[in-house]
């Protein structure tokens, strides 16, 4: 089991060398941590842009243009297109987010014709390094959905259990996280949160616990949880937050990173190759370990 | 101006004992509460709820509750109404919320707003002491509105507009939270956002900025995309607002909470009506936390009676 960001780190190293596109490359040039990735050994960078630019990054970053593999291309849609059939056609494994705004990134990345979504549904997990815990946790889904519905909150929880098998986690707990502990048909998501306990309990998602709905002192406290008279495997030791809607997702992982000062990577899920995003809630130190975790993704 | 929770502390006992009508005190860990706050000087508790249990729980706290008022009434909406009746009209400065569904108690209060013509909109305020930032921040609303509109976010704003001019804040900043990013459609919080600050700046919200930032990374990182290192981060040096508006319950009763796993945090609420402060303690709660809400309490009721 990967207990933190040092772990992930480690692992990655284990795996053999991933190729990783960057597109649209160009004076952005990615993030510092694609560089020190390569310097370590255990990726190698692809290059789909402007050449010269790419070049003139490339040297002030201490590499020549001889280093890696350059694909010229002026065109920042044609260049995502171009990274995206390099990843489907088995010559690179892993996408990474140049200089593109989210959106028509996204758009591209997760078109169902010609990016790399298969019927299935994208999702956001924020993974994060508690100093306090011995363990990693996980909130999803904090980017993608705005107010996911039951059938995508079904493939998010799907999603995230992915990434917690691949960490190692055998049997993660999750909290199904709303308002309040008590099912509520005037809030939606205790409903979704007691289904997907439901579910859970007939092991529809194989080896998990689901708890929910849980208001969140009771699914960070197991002595909270007792005070409500709530008696679980998955309060005060949840691997996973199933947040209700996007504004509860990405406003808790903000506060985690700003207020907290909680270590924080991010993780695109549901593709069918790993796809990296450049958010800005992930710090420079951190970009290391979202290429990490999708070197650890890629192939599985 | 208070900036911190250690400004209530010194301040409670200097502006007690307030009259604290206490509904159904019928919890050991809220008991316990009321006793630690009287023993320091912030309360002279009125007690109300069932006699069995209230005096089975003081018993169980050894504390003695001979000397002070009590009302016996079993039916928990008759409860409520009695006592958030006896706030409006004077009798005690504050009240606290035991084991009784909130419910009864927000109903109680609107029947009583309602009366003397005064906003009915019932909001929590959650205030929020982080070590290091130099005044108070809050987090509103995160107890009763499920999804509020922009009427009643005016109304929400309102409230803790009120309670922050009486902390001392004349003119108090507000950032109104949005889970609003680079893609996806543009979600219901951040068109509100648009509206609310046009019509703070025609000042139909009384004395207080709404801030152009609508999320804590614009908040941190003004005008940049990414930040390299956590130790880049000061909450000292941003420009961090008073009053934090959620933009629907359930984001803001899981954001509120994050106390419980941020340790540089410490939370107080309440619900701030027109007569007096009514203490809304979470049941999960514990005595030393619920104390402190009482402290926050009796600095607010006396303010309010100033004013």
């Amino acid at each position: 089991m990967l207990r933190n960001f040092k772990d992930i780190r480690e692992a990655a190293r284990q795996e053999g060398k991933k190729r990783i596109v960057l597109a649209p490359s160009g004076p952005a040039g990615g993030p510092d941590a694609l560089y020190e990735a390569a310097r370590e050994g255990f990726i190698t960078p692809v290059f789909v842009g402007d050449r010269s630019l790419t070049d003139k990054t490339l040297r002030e970053k201490g590499f020549s243009s001889h280093d890696f593999e350059i694909i010229s291309e002026q065109d920042p849609r044609k260049c995502v297109m171009l990274a995206l059939d390099m990843v489907r056609g088995n010559k690179a494994d892993i996408v990474m987010q140049g200089a593109m705004e989210h959106q028509l990134f996204l758009d591209l990345a997760l078109n169902r014709e010609k990016g790399l979504m298969q019927n299935r549904v994208a999702s956001f997990v924020s993974v994060f390094d508690p100093p306090a815990l011995d363990r990693l946790t996980m909130i999803t889904d904090t980017y993608i959905h705005n107010n996911p519905s039951i059938t995508e909150k079904i493939a998010i929880t799907e999603n995230v259990i992915k990434l917690a098998r691949i960490l190692g986690i055998g049997s993660p707990k999750i909290a199904a996280l709303s308002a309040i502990e008590q099912v509520n048909p005037a809030i939606p998501s205790t409903m979704d949160a007691a289904i997907l306990a439901k579910m859970a309990e007939r092991r529809q998602f194989g080896d998990v616990t689901i708890e929910g709905p849980l208001d969140i002192d009771c699914a960070v406290s197991g002595k909270a949880a007792a005070r409500k008279g709530i008696q679980s495997a998955v309060t005060g030791q949840a691997d996973i937050y199933l947040v209700p809607n996007v504004e509860a997702g990405y406003l808790t992982a903000q506060i985690s990173v700003f207020i907290a000062g909680m270590p924080m990577a991010g993780v695109l899920m549901g593709t069918t190759h790993p796809v990296i995003v450049q958010l800005p809630l992930t710090s420079g130190e951190n970009k290391l370990v979202e290429i990490a975790l999708a070197v650890l993704l890629s192939g599985r | 101006m208070i900036r911190t929770f250690e400004d209530l502390d010194r301040l409670a006992p200097e502006k007690g004992p307030k009259k604290f009508i206490v509904l159904a005190p019928e919890d050991e860990e809220f008991m316990l509460a009321v006793k630690h706050s009287w023993q320091r000087g912030y309360i002279e508790p009125v007690l109300i709820g069932s006699r069995d249990k209230i005096e089975r729980l003081a018993g169980q706290v050894e504390f003695d509750i001979a000397p002070f008022e009590k009302i016996f009434e079993s039916d928990r909406q008759g409860i409520a109404d009695l006592a958030i009746s006896m706030l409006f009209a004077g009798d005690v400065d504050m009240a606290g919320k035991g084991q009784i569904p909130t419910a009864f108690i927000y109903r109680s209060i609107i029947r009583e707003e309602s009366k003397i013509r005064k906003g009915t909109m019932v909001s929590v305020v959650s205030l929020w002491d982080i070590a290091g930032l130099g005044h108070l921040t809050s987090l509103t609303d995160a107890g009763v509105n499920i999804n509020p509109d922009y009427e009643s976010k005016l109304e929400i704003i309102k409230n803790a507009v009120f309670l922050f001019h009486l902390l001392g804040y004349p003119k108090p900043r507000i950032s109104v939270l949005s889970g609003q990013r680079e893609i996806g459609d543009t979600l219901e919080s951040y068109r509100d956002f648009t509206k609310l600050r046009e019509a703070a700046q025609g000042g139909e919200l009384g004395s207080c900025e709404i801030m152009e930032a609508t999320s804590l990374a614009e908040i941190f990182l003004p005008g940049k995309k990414t930040f390299s290192r956590y130790s880049d981060i000061n909450i000292g040096k941003a420009d961090f607002p008073e009053i934090m508006l959620m933009p629907n319950l359930s984001t803001g009763n899981i954001l509120v909470k994050l106390d419980f796993v941020i340790p540089c945090v410490r939370r107080r609420s309440l619900v701030m009506t027109s007569r007096g402060p009514v203490l809304i303690p979470s049941r999960s709660d514990f005595h030393d936390s619920i104390v402190g809400e009482i402290a926050l309490g009796v600095v607010t009721a006396d303010r309010v009676r100033r004013a």
